[in-house]
């Protein structure tokens, strides 16, 4: 589903990127792990679209087209979906309608009918009692006033109401109480199938007790430096980061 | 510079002659205080002369070009008469309003649907008072504080406009529709007065709402004097749709006793050059005043609004919020002036300007300006410019919104604070409608309205 390259990208003329190869399969739960500044919410940024980042060398292929080559919303609508770490506050503009718009504007994109103001409610009373998020924050302005917590469930709601092909989570984790984290993994439990990918982002192993990934790479340095099984997150929980740039060091 | 003066002069003399020419046939001048009246207040534009950039008050706001549609002449040139269905598309769906429309600067009573006011209510045209009643505007008209060039203008060739009188202790339920329509081929220079009185504990909502129909490039001059007395509570829109060639210049004059509420709301969205000067009076302990704006222009529209808020007496709030997306190659103005007068304690006011520029060519002036006399006073003010927030406009694209699109609901969002405050939905939805219009690709953005 998603191939990356020897991916090169820079900030501003620095190198955050080093030559990333990363591959993901259809049904499969990637987890990046790495230390603070290591590069993993640029890789997120990228694939999700994000200005900014001057990508010097490499690819990235989705379902076998080109994705740099598209605008952001084109990636939503061909089904890439990014949970931000730090969800935005946009005063005035209605929940709803943010999720109307985003999911009819796939629709219009794969040649199907919009839904119907019914039909759309339905769906989305439905996705709000999946994460446990109050039919209120419904009507309100996009993630303006929510706690942290409210906005990483709110994150993990649209990601439910799209059904991305593949969902990356940008540190959704980081902030949670250990309700919030059981909901929002939940939400992303309900989300896995054969036809879709999930990429966890994330610096804690915690995550990883309620959505078990198949797949574990540790990403520093603008590297991945090593990549594993499950055990491989709980190696890195027990013993830190140390060993793995030591042992990519030697 | 010498240059620019001796052009003003020279405009000045020529607006003095056609004042002679016409006065004597203007409403009212059969009684001598109106005469008097008019003569004084055009011997005052000879004084200060029309303003030029050289003026304080007019530094960003040029008009010279526009002065001359004031010397045309200003009799019909065969303009098409407005017909009811022509009045659809000013309509506030949903809601029924006592509605006066005023044609060219003169009211039309067969456009006006005055049947069903309460009695008691006055809603009537200033020339027929002017004419057969005078003496029931004789004491509001000289105690005017509306001062500026256009102003005493205004006050000289006044042709007609509305006097409302809203009588102690009523409510008046529906909103009262004041549509200023200015038409192709009518005069070029239209001067509206306008008196709202309301009584103690009165409440109304009254909507000055001014637009064109055809290609008219009128020149419109309009003054606005309320009374508002002991516990009256007014909500008065101002909704500037002119056309694109026009010019729409005036001013707003709030007189408030003590206990009263007064809410101001400009939106101006048309004309070439539109300027509102908008003074509030605070002369009542107890007083609540609010001033909200909101000013959509792009091409190379040109929008002023200054505003003045005098706290005179102890204990009153004002609030003022005004917002404005200038797209193109626009120019905005706001200037905001708070003045707390000695002994004006426990003054509570705040002020606001947020911009949004959409173009490198786009331009706004804004300058908050704060005069405290008294100690014990809480005041805040500030101003922004900006662009489009990056990050709201990649979460949004990131959801699948095309970027146009997102553009679109980010500048609706910014702008819609202002309309949220407008307490009528019909009006609220009805400036809705229209913000969407005047944004680029706006249509299909309805479903924001949900």
């Amino acid at each position: 589903m998603l191939e990356i390259r020897d991916l090169h990208v820079s900030v501003a003329g620095k190198e955050i990127l080093k030559g990333i190869n990363l591959d993901v399969k259809a049904g499969e739960v990637h987890a990046i792990m790495g230390p603070n500044g290591s590069g993993k919410s640029t890789l997120s940024n990228i694939i999700a679209g994000r200005d900014g980042y001057e990508i010097t060398q490499g690819s990235v292929t989705y379902k076998g087209a080109d994705l740099l080559e598209m605008s952001p919303e084109e990636r939503a609508w061909e089904g890439v979906f990014l949970a931000f770490q730090y969800p935005v506050e946009i005063p005035g503009v209605n929940n709803t309608y943010l999720l109307k718009a985003g999911v009819n504007a796939k629709r219009k994109h794969l040649g199907q009918g919009e839904l119907d103001a019914m039909e759309f409610m339905q769906l989305v009373k439905d996705k709000a009692k999946l994460v446990e998020l109050d039919q209120s924050f419904l009507s309100r302005s996009v993630n303006e006033g929510f706690s942290g917590g409210e906005k990483k469930r709110n994150e993990i709601f649209q990601m439910a109401v799209l059904e991305p092909s593949l969902a990356l989570l940008d540190e959704t984790d980081s902030g949670l109480d250990i309700d919030a984290l059981r909901i929002v993994a939940g939400g992303v439990n309900k989300l896995r199938s054969p036809e879709r990918a999930v990429v966890l982002v994330t610096h804690y192993q915690r995550l990883l007790d309620y959505i078990e990934p198949d797949v574990v790479h540790v990403l520093a340095g603008g590297r991945i430096l090593k990549s594993g099984d499950k055990a491989l997150a709980l190696e890195l929980e027990e013993r830190g980061y140390d060993w793995v740039l030591e042992e990519a060091a030697a | 510079m010498n240059e620019v003066v001796n052009a003003s002069a020279e405009l000045t003399s020529q607006l003095s002659d056609r004042f002679a020419a016409i006065h004597p046939s203007l409403p009212g001048g059969h009684e001598a205080w109106v005469r008097v009246l008019r003569k004084n207040a055009m011997a005052k534009v000879e004084r200060l002369g029309m303003p030029t950039t050289r003026h304080e008050a007019w530094k960003y706001t040029d008009v010279r070009k526009y002065l001359d549609r004031l010397i045309a002449d200003a009799t019909d040139t065969g303009a098409a008469p407005v017909s009811t269905d022509d009045l659809a598309a000013f309509a506030f769906d949903g809601v029924d309003c006592h509605r006066i429309v005023v044609v060219n600067g003169e009211v039309s009573p067969s456009l006006s649907t005055l049947e069903t006011i309460p009695a008691g209510l006055r809603i009537e045209s200033v020339a027929r008072l002017l004419i057969e009643e005078p003496d029931l505007l004789e004491p509001y008209l000289h105690d005017l504080h509306l001062s500026g060039a256009f102003a005493e203008l205004n006050n000289a060739m006044m042709s007609d406009g509305v006097y409302l009188n809203i009588p102690d202790g009523m409510v008046v339920k529906k909103p009262i529709h004041l549509l200023f329509l200015t038409t192709e081929g009518g005069s070029s220079a239209s001067y509206i007065r306008n008196l709202i009185v309301a009584g103690e504990y009165s409440q109304a909502t009254v909507i000055e709402h001014f637009g064109s129909i055809g290609d008219s490039s009128a020149f419109i001059n309009t003054a606005t004097d309320i009374d508002l007395h002991a516990g009256g509570q007014l909500e008065h829109y101002k909704l500037q749709q002119s056309g694109l060639k026009e010019v729409n210049i005036g001013s707003i004059r709030a007189h408030q006793h003590r206990d009263s509420y007064y809410h101001s709301h400009s939106v101006a969205f048309g004309a070439a050059l539109s300027r509102r000067d908008i003074h509030v009076e605070m002369n009542g302990e107890g007083g609540e005043c609010s001033l909200n704006g909101l000013y959509l222009v792009g091409g190379r529209q040109h929008v002023d609004h200054h505003t003045r808020i005098d706290h005179v007496r102890p204990n009153c709030r004002s609030r003022e919020s005004y917002k404005g997306v200038i797209g193109g190659r626009a120019r905005a103005v706001f200037n905001g002036k708070v003045v707390v007068h000695t002994g004006a304690d426990q003054t509570d006011s705040a002020q606001s300007n947020a911009n949004l520029l959409l173009s490198d060519k786009a331009e706004i002036d804004t300058k908050p300006d704060l005069e405290i006399h008294a100690d014990d006073v809480k005041c805040a003010h500030g101003a922004t410019v900006g662009q489009l927030d990056m990050n709201q406009l990649f979460y949004l694209r990131s959801r699948g919104l095309s970027e146009v699109e997102a553009r679109n609901v980010l500048m609706f969002a910014f702008a819609d604070e202002v309309l949220a405050a407008i307490k009528v939905p019909e009006v609220r939805k009805y400036l809705e409608r229209l913000a969407f219009e005047k944004l680029p690709h706006g249509a299909g953005l309805e479903g924001l309205l949900g």
